[in-house]
């Protein structure tokens, strides 16, 4: 393990290491646009420099191993300057359109020229004219004035992806980032393009324009689009989600995360989502609050139970929760209720294990592994069926479901929902309202559940690695978790002094579903 | 789409096994579109790029790169005029001017009849013969504007 | 003062061009004798010899051979012929004249280093050199020259061209490593070097065509009899590209260390009623000397370097008293901006905004405070990148704008008076 000083300071890193990473490791600020920590080195944006003591010549700290007893700094005035001029050389042909730019409030440009640039640049010429507002594909727009050829965006696609659809054609300053006719920027990951441009220059298609970044709030969440559970941030205001971006997880997802998971946001906001609790069936709906449609089918289930016994009942469960309302909820049923026929809703079993080779996975469930512990620890032997038998046969009653968060993930909604309907009655926990349940014939409650963002849990994915994260936002305040569904039904009241409070968030974010054009 | 004839196409294969790595095929294949068809045009990228089984962005990479080839169309005779330094020093420039001037066209656009472009280059390596241009794949050395122009015109320009 | 033709001896007769009539004048023989000696004694006789890269950098050819790695692993001879320095015509012309030279040395070459195969990278403009160069490679295989088992020697080797298309940045040795490899071409970042890492990442070697032309003659003749011509530190003969204003302009061969004074005059001096006013001594990328400096320089590689120029390429431009520096500083920077790859931004960005600035003071828009400009930008991209390109343009620029900086201030005078006042009012 060298241990090298880095402006003074003294830091141990791992054989092998650059100096960029000891400065990382070191907690020390070093301007930089080319290098990534999840891609190879290019060494192009020569703004990384560094003094390394007994080497005339300054380097770049991206392609210099750290070494037992360097003395390196990038504090003098000869690294300064040079870094200066290096700023201004990339500023020469991007235009100052700040104002108008995507990208101000986290843009690298503007962050590091504010830490290490000349404040008085000496560019008088005309500068390079390049293609504006260039449509790369589904997902990205490039502008190439403001683009500084960092090139990572190049090398994410050749390197992560190996799908290579951008090249850096032509050379110079005419140098310009592109896609060739025929062949767009199309994979699952080019989202993470927009990510790591440090500039405006790739935007997202799906964010630009929304919103100025700093109005955003961000929180760390986990992405409930597949079992991998990536780390994800998200970011909102009172008006709701805007955006998802991945957070470095090494053991997880890296630095990147799949452009399925980025669109996870969409149906938390307010306009996709079921606000009040509705009982009834198919053209007879009766509006009331989540807490009262759950406490009266808690009296339903009661009655059910005490008539025709706990084999009467059925509790169908999605991966789409949290291990702690799985536990809660098992806890009323199983110890409450007594209930046996406890079931695991699988929605597409024939695409379970499919994987991409990177990080989208078949199953399309943020926490089967959860499900999977909490079922085998309530003694559940489930099997389908059984249900179905049960059904078929007029002996189950009422059938309880905690459905899916995100509808569009489960093909199988339609025929589940008639299926269930064949009981008497219908208890849905869900986030979003549905077509299908609409036209349920049992007597059926819907209850407004609240999504991932809006509470706090653990997802366990696919490795079996528990993840947990904090509640981001509220969205749907009179929704309920699981965790207090469970509290109703079984006829307690509930700490309302202690629930999380709306942010604002019924205001129509009109974006959610307008979005996506260029 | 623009596609190599067969035996460009074999070509291409050939090539794509002469050396270390396919990539290197690329440059020679350019050549081989720009030999069929005067210059190389987009599409001849998305071809070789199912010809050849490379990434597309990876061959226009290279054929934005290197300045011989043509991506847009050329006279029959593509006059290249050296206006590098000693060339420069030479009268080059003035050379470059008064072929446009004789054969009425503007730098890198085609003449009317489709038989000249010119265009104004970077050292061609024959320095000492200044001016000089080169015709298509000919050095041509020596020049005066007179010379110059009675030469293009043997040659059918 | 006449030539010194070693490499160029045999240029002026057309059988050269062949293998018969190259093995006529004993060709193929320092082969036959190099293939029967130990490859490193070769190396050694090398390091010896003292010869320095023909291509520019001058870099020690013997002790650049000795930093391969000493283990097995394929390893890749490259001949740089991308010759596209302006001003330099050296290297097209031996593959024209004498392309079995230029196959001899590279054979011996790569049997020195162990290497089995070698490509000579010929800038696609040199179509008649390619021509030239591919015929004699299918001589030489026909002759067991090339191929399995050179000579009985049980040492095989094969040969390709591959043929650039048009990039100047080709001729730096990792940017051609790039560009033989399919891709763009440009320079890869160092470290690795390209003899531990090069082509396709396996030690490569890569040299100059004159470099290797000569490996043969220090092989043929011995370390010490290459060593009586040039001084200490340039030992040999070097083939000068002499252009620009002199009246026989040329390939000339001479010792290094000969005064820059006795080239004009070989070249037959200036034209009648003219006076030197520069000379460009290495290449377009090497600073300019002013009269006083170019009378009293030698050339070779240390006397030019304390001048502050270097030897470069050996293309000699001479400038004469006809000449305007401001425009011929707007030409050379209109080169390096047009050949910039495009990947370090200093060099990117520089070279455009130099040429930008010299363009706008030849055309009378320049202000007294760009010629300080030019220095201080130029300052900013030397040493900051991956190749030295960046560093070719900024050289000349400072140098232009510091020795003939009175002339620079004229035009801005002569700007503004023609202009009827301030230029940008």
């Amino acid at each position: 393990m060298p241990k090298l000083k880095i402006n003074g300071k003294d830091v141990e890193v791992p054989a092998g290491a650059t100096i960029i990473q000891a400065y990382k490791a070191s907690g020390q600020d070093i301007c930089h646009y080319c290098w990534h920590p999840g891609l190879s080195v290019a060494g192009v944006c020569r703004l990384c420099m560094v003094q390394v003591e007994g080497i005339p010549k300054l380097q770049i700290a991206c392609n210099t191993e750290a070494k037992d007893g360097m003395v390196v700094n990038n504090n003098s005035e000869m690294v300064k300057e040079t870094v200066k001029w290096g700023l201004d050389f990339h500023l020469i042909n991007h235009p100052l359109d700040c104002p108008i730019c995507d990208q101000a409030g986290e843009c690298g440009l503007q962050d590091q020229y504010m830490q290490f640039g000349a404040y008085d640049p000496e560019m008088a010429e005309q500068k390079v004219k390049k293609s504006k507002v260039v449509d790369l594909g589904p997902t990205v727009v490039l502008d190439s004035e403001r683009c500084i050829l960092c090139s990572r965006c190049t090398r994410f696609c050749d390197e992560v992806t190996k799908t290579s659809e951008l090249g850096i054609f032509n050379r110079g300053d005419h140098s310009e980032i592109g896609i060739v006719e025929g062949k767009p920027l199309n994979n699952n990951y080019t989202l993470n393009t927009v990510d790591i441009c440090p500039v405006g220059a790739l935007t997202s298609k799906d964010f630009r324009f929304r919103q100025r970044v700093w109005y955003l709030k961000e929180a760390d969440s986990i992405c409930p689009g597949c079992s991998t559970g990536c780390n994800v941030k998200v970011h909102y205001n009172e008006e709701g989600l805007w955006r998802v971006k991945p957070r470095v997880n090494p053991d997880v997802n890296g630095h990147w995360m799949c452009d399925v998971g980025r669109n996870t946001y969409k149906y938390v906001n307010i306009k996709n989502r079921l606000l009040a609790g509705k009982v009834g069936r198919r053209d007879s709906w009766m509006e009331m609050s989540p807490n009262d449609a759950t406490r009266t089918a808690g009296m339903r289930l009661k009655d059910v139970v005490d008539k025709h016994g706990p084999e009467s009942v059925a509790l169908v469960l999605t991966g789409q929760y949290t291990n702690e309302e799985y536990k809660d909820l098992l806890v009323y049923f199983v110890t409450g209720l007594k209930l046996k026929n406890i079931f695991h809703w699988v929605n597409n079993p024939e695409k379970l294990n499919d994987f991409d080779g990177l990080l989208f996975r078949g199953d399309r469930n943020p926490n089967t592994k959860g499900l999977e512990a909490a079922l085998k620890l309530a003694g559940s032997k489930g099997r389908w069926e059984d249900l179905q038998a049960g059904l078929n046969g007029k002996k189950i009653k009422a059938v309880v479901v905690a459905g899916p968060e995100d509808q569009s993930v489960y093909p199988d909604m339609n025929e589940k929902v008639a299926l269930f309907a064949q009981a008497d009655n219908l208890v849905w926990f869900t986030a979003c309202p549905s077509d299908a349940l609409n036209g349920s014939g049992a007597e059926t409650w819907q209850i407004p559940v609240k999504t991932h963002a809006e509470k706090a849990g653990t997802f366990t994915n696919f490795q079996g690695k528990e993840q947990k994260f904090p509640l981001a936002t509220t969205i749907v305040p009179q929704a309920l978790t699981l965790s207090e569904a469970a509290e109703v039904l079984a006829g307690k009241e509930l700490n309302w002094a202690l629930r999380p409070k709306s942010l604002g968030g019924a205001k129509n974010n009109y974006a959610t579903t307008e979005r996506g054009a260029l | 789409m623009f596609t190599l004839s067969a035996e460009g196409q074999e070509l291409v294969k050939k090539e794509l096994t002469r050396y270390e790595t396919p990539y290197s095929a690329i440059i020679p294949a350019l050549y081989r579109v720009q030999k069929e068809n005067g210059w190389v045009p987009e599409d001849a990228v998305l071809h070789l790029s199912q010809l050849m089984n490379l990434p597309a962005s990876h061959i226009n990479e290279v054929l934005h790169f290197y300045t011989m080839f043509n991506k847009k169309p050329v006279g029959k005779l593509h006059i290249q005029v050296c206006t590098n330094v000693s060339c420069a020093m030479n009268g080059g420039r003035e050379l470059a001017d008064a072929l446009c001037k004789r054969f009425n066209v503007k730098y890198d656009e085609v003449s009317a009849d489709r038989k000249i472009t010119i265009s104004r280059v970077e050292c061609l390596g024959s320095c000492d013969t200044a001016p000089m241009m080169q015709v298509n794949d000919r050095y041509l050395e020596n020049l005066t504007p007179e010379l110059a122009i009675k030469k293009i015109t043997e040659m059918g320009g | 003062m006449q030539q010194t033709k070693l490499l160029s001896e045999h240029y002026d007769k057309p059988e050269f061009q062949n293998l018969d009539g190259y093995k006529k004048h004993g060709g193929y023989a320092v082969l036959a004798k190099a293939l029967k000696m130990d490859p490193k004694a070769i190396i050694e006789e090398v390091k010896a010899s003292g010869l320095r890269g023909r291509g520019g950098a001058g870099f020690p050819t013997g002790t650049k051979w000795s930093f391969l790695p000493a283990n097995g692993e394929p390893r890749y001879l490259l001949c740089n012929a991308d010759e596209g320095e302006p001003g330099t015509f050296k290297d097209r012309l031996m593959m024209e004249r004498a392309p079995h030279q230029l196959i001899e040395g590279m054979i011996i070459s790569a049997f020195a280093i162990g290497s089995k195969k070698s490509y000579i990278y010929i800038r696609g403009e040199y179509d008649y050199s390619i021509a030239c160069v591919r015929k004699a490679i299918d001589e030489a295989y026909k002759a067991g020259l090339l191929g399995k088992n050179i000579l009985g020697s049980g040492f095989d080797h094969d040969m390709d061209v591959y043929a650039g298309a048009g990039a100047y940045i080709c001729g730096e040795e990792t940017g051609m490593i790039s560009s033989i490899e399919g891709l763009k071409g440009q320079p890869k970042l160092k470290p690795p070097f390209p003899a531990v890492q090069g082509y396709l990442r396996k030690p490569t070697i890569v040299n100059n065509v004159e470099t290797l032309a000569a490996v043969k003659y220090i092989i043929r003749d011995g370390a010490a009899a290459y060593r009586k011509y040039g001084t200490e530190k340039s030992p040999g003969t070097k083939l000068f590209s002499v252009s620009g204003n002199v009246t026989k302009p040329g390939n000339i061969e001479v010792p290094l260390g000969i005064s820059l004074k006795d080239m004009i005059e070989m070249c037959g001096g200036l034209k009648p009623g003219r006076k030197l006013k520069a000379v460009i001594p290495g290449g377009s990328s090497a600073p300019v000397l002013t009269a006083d400096e170019a009378m009293k320089a030698t050339m070779d590689y240390e006397c030019l370097a304390q001048m502050g120029s270097m030897l470069g390429s050996g293309a000699v431009i001479i400038i004469d008293d006809s000449n305007s520096m401001v425009d011929l500083l707007d030409v050379i920077m209109h080169f390096y901006h047009h050949e910039s790859c495009g990947q370090c931004t200093p060099c990117r960005e520089g070279t455009g905004w130099l040429s930008k600035i010299v363009h706008r003071i030849l055309k009378g828009d320049g202000e007294p405070k760009d010629i300080d400009l030019i220095k201080k930008v130029s300052e900013q991209m030397m040493g900051k990148t991956i190749c030295a390109l960046s560093d070719a343009a900024a050289m000349p620029a400072i140098s232009f704008v510091t020795k003939f900086r009175g002339e620079f201030e004229q035009h801005l005078q002569k700007a503004r008076t023609t202009s009827g006042g301030v230029a940008h009012a």
